[in-house]
């Protein structure tokens, strides 16, 4: 199937340059411009209209509302929300030297995420706002956000946070104090709060939840516009449970909105052969521990503690937990950032700073030799989470991330997808895009189409990457899951492979005679590390070259049948 | 032959854990030529406990019936494990009965890079060592004696 575009505006997509859902900009003039998304604004606003006119008016108040609409004006924004700063006690760089890197790797968007902790708490937060303020002065191209690497009581890590306004920078404050991970697990002695047995024991678990709806609250009271979660490297040491990941998107479904689909560290596992550090890509070279969830056990088939063409295990296996999660209706974004700390083959090491005592590293110290054991790559370098906003705003970029329209990719496998969902027939006819929802009458046909511009240029490790195939996977919504750990999706597969050859493709699959809501994904791969039946593979601790298995990974689309 | 439970005072699990565990077996005189550590759910916050099968010497901790599962910090033949080992020499050498590749299967003449640290697991009797494809065409211990720590392990 092909070509089964309607109103007749299909000749646009193939004649007219930059297209919908490419974010790549040959006007940029950054090194590679991987920003600053030009978009059919004007084709955009013609055909929202149009649907406005075929199925808004004079419609049932039952009739369910689209979100996510294919077409609505919007422009794609490379971003990280996952950067350590000199003020993380393992980390080194200054918030400016973070800023320009990232703008010098194409992002327009970024958080500043340093541990949270006592000191961090007690004394980092107070350096690192006015060093963001000042960065956001003199770099009026790129978003720089303020957020915390949050010590989820009772799991891994997670990424919070805020737009710039008057209540930030005390919101993160109250909030690192009255629930952090850390903070609530250091005895009182030793300035922290004493109440919890361990960060990441199970006696966190109602911290985590009330720390969600606090900042939920701070929302709705309208100190801050939006607040948002994602958990960080979720399958890394086993803490985060399914029924953990369940409950704080039930406990602020504004607020927890997703997880990082591929962790950072991914120079990690650049083999020493090869000049690397030769451990673990992401750092996932884990196992079982004290706190972790005991249905996450490595066996035969399978280790959960490893990461799979880069990205965690509960985003890369089909059918596994993202998929559970999915599966039950349930919106549950995915990202891939940089995690980025130590930067490989920098030359920069870390402050001589006690950050326990004054709450940073102070300035990195240049050690004038390459530092090959380090395992991170700059900010927009490798991994990248481009969101669909409606415009360059700092509240805006958060809601497309809130609403799912969001891509995560590595090594710039792509520079565009455009994925429409929608009816044919008895149905939302406009359909929908990334992060949606649309419907069609039961029975009825849902075409998928898919397109997507390949790398116009070369990545940073200086290659063109060439995207292979496209898996399109999909499974039915089986509604709330009665046992709160479910980590599988049995009925979710991936529906057809497309073999991709030219750089600019488009795809078509149609689902006919729909019996019932379901959800469906699009995820792609460089070819060149593949199972027999086309998966990620299982990355080799010690020997994982991230430039040679390059994946993206897009988020969903839920199709209700009405 | 008397299987004994004991609760340590910390809790954890991995490398460090089972040097505390061992040496204060040692310590006290105790001979255990198996020793397990398993985790515990049944209380809010998990904790990990030590079964150690009892060869020799005073038993502290409290007789039990044989675990089902757990483990395995210390075993007979273990400290023949230093470096690369076939797996034939492992299953022969020690009491591991099996080796298992995960996603890939290993044969009699796999090479297992062991580093000196090897933690079958144990199930119904029987000793499984899992291991994983690693760099340089051998295969390592799905469990390895350093994982990386954020914030050094801070948290």
């Amino acid at each position: 199937m092909s070509h089964h575009h309607h109103d007749g505006h299909e000749h646009h997509h193939h004649e007219v340059e930059p297209v919908e859902g490419s974010w790549q900009d040959p006007a940029d003039d950054r090194p590679i411009a991987v920003a600053r998304r030009r978009f059919l604004a004007g084709l955009g606003v013609a055909v929202g209209g149009a649907a406005l006119a075929s199925t808004g008016a004079g419609t049932a108040a039952a009739t369910p509302r689209p979100t996510n609409r294919w077409g609505a004006p919007q422009r794609w924004y490379a971003g990280d929300h996952h950067i350590h700063t000199q003020y993380s006690g393992d980390g080194q760089y200054t918030v400016s030297q973070q800023v320009a890197e990232a703008r010098k790797h194409g992002l327009d968007w970024m958080v500043i995420t340093d541990h949270g902790g006592v000191a961090h708490q007690k004394l980092s937060i107070d350096q690192v706002a006015p060093d963001i303020e000042k960065a956001r002065r003199s770099n009026r191209d790129i978003l720089v956000y303020q957020g915390l690497e949050w010590n989820i009581p009772g799991a891994e890590h997670a990424t919070v946070f805020l737009p710039p306004g008057r209540g930030t920078v005390d919101i993160l404050r109250a909030f690192e104090a009255g629930y952090d991970g850390g903070i609530l697990s250091t005895s009182v002695a030793n300035g922290g709060r004493g109440l919890i047995t361990r960060s990441t024991s199970a006696d966190g678990e109602p911290y985590a939840l009330a720390a969600l709806r606090y900042l939920e609250a701070q929302v709705l009271s309208g100190r801050t516009e939006i607040a948002l979660m994602f958990a960080n490297h979720p399958s890394r040491r086993g803490v985060d449970s399914p029924h953990e990941l369940r409950g704080w998107r039930d406990a602020a479904p504004g607020v927890a909105v997703g997880m990082e689909g591929a962790p950072g560290h991914q120079a990690a596992g650049i083999s020493k052969a090869s000049g690397g550090r030769g451990g673990a890509r992401g750092y996932y070279d884990s196992s079982p521990g004290v706190d972790s969830h005991p249905g996450y056990a490595p066996t035969a088939t399978e280790n959960p503690y490893r990461t799979y063409g880069g990205f965690d295990w509960m985003t890369a296996k089909v059918g596994g937990l993202w998929d559970s999660m999915l599966a039950e209706g349930r919106p549950w974004w995915i990202t891939s950032t940089s995690d980025v700390h130590q930067v490989f083959n920098d030359t920069l090491t870390p402050g001589p700073q006690d950050h326990d005592k004054t709450g940073s590293r102070g300035a990195p110290v240049d050690s004038g030799v390459k530092q090959s054991g380090f395992g991170d790559f700059f900010p927009g370098f490798y991994s990248q989470t481009v969101v669909g906003s409606r415009s360059r705003s700092y509240a805006d970029v958060m809601r497309g991330l809130q609403a799912g329209r969001v891509i995560a990719v590595h090594g710039r496998l792509i520079d565009g997808l455009d994925l429409r969902v929608r009816a044919l027939g008895e149905g939302d006819e406009q359909g929908v895009t990334l992060g949606g929802r649309t419907f069609v009458k039961r029975g009825g046909s849902v075409e998928v189409t898919i397109e997507v511009t390949g790398a116009g240029g070369p990545n940073f490790a200086g290659a063109v990457p060439k995207l292979a195939k496209l898996d399109l996977v999909a499974g039915p919504v089986t509604g709330p899951v009665s046992d709160r750990d479910a980590l599988s999706a049995p009925g979710t597969t991936v529906v057809k492979s497309f073999e991709v050859s030219k750089n600019r493709s488009r795809f078509t699959h149609v689902f006919r005679d729909v019996p019932g809501s379901f959800y469906l994904r699009v995820r792609g791969s460089d070819g060149k590390r593949l199972t027999a039946d086309g998966g990620p593979v299982m990355d080799v601790v010690g020997d994982a070259e991230p430039w040679n298995d390059l994946w993206f990974y897009a988020n969903p689309v839920f199709v209700d049948v009405v | 032959m008397r299987w004994v439970r004991l609760v340590p005072e910390f809790t954890s699990v991995g490398a460090h854990f089972d040097r505390e565990v061992l040496s204060a077996l040692d310590r006290a005189g105790v001979a255990a030529d198996l020793v397990l550590t398993h985790v515990e759910r049944g209380d809010p916050v998990a904790a990990t406990v030590v079964f150690a099968r009892i060869t020799g010497g005073l038993a502290p901790g409290t007789e039990v019936d044989p675990p089902a599962e757990g483990r395995c910090a210390r075993f007979p033949g273990q400290s023949s494990l230093v470096g690369v080992h076939h797996v034939a020499e492992i299953v022969e050498a020690t009491a591991i009965d099996q080796v298992v590749g995960i996603g890939a299967s290993v044969t009699p003449d796999t090479r297992v890079d062991t580093a000196g640290f090897v933690r079958p697991r144990y199930r119904d009797g029987l000793l499984v060592l899992l291991v994983e494809p690693a760099a340089g065409g051998v295969f390592q211990p799905a469990e390895v004696e350093q994982p990386h720590e954020c914030c050094g392990g801070a948290h």
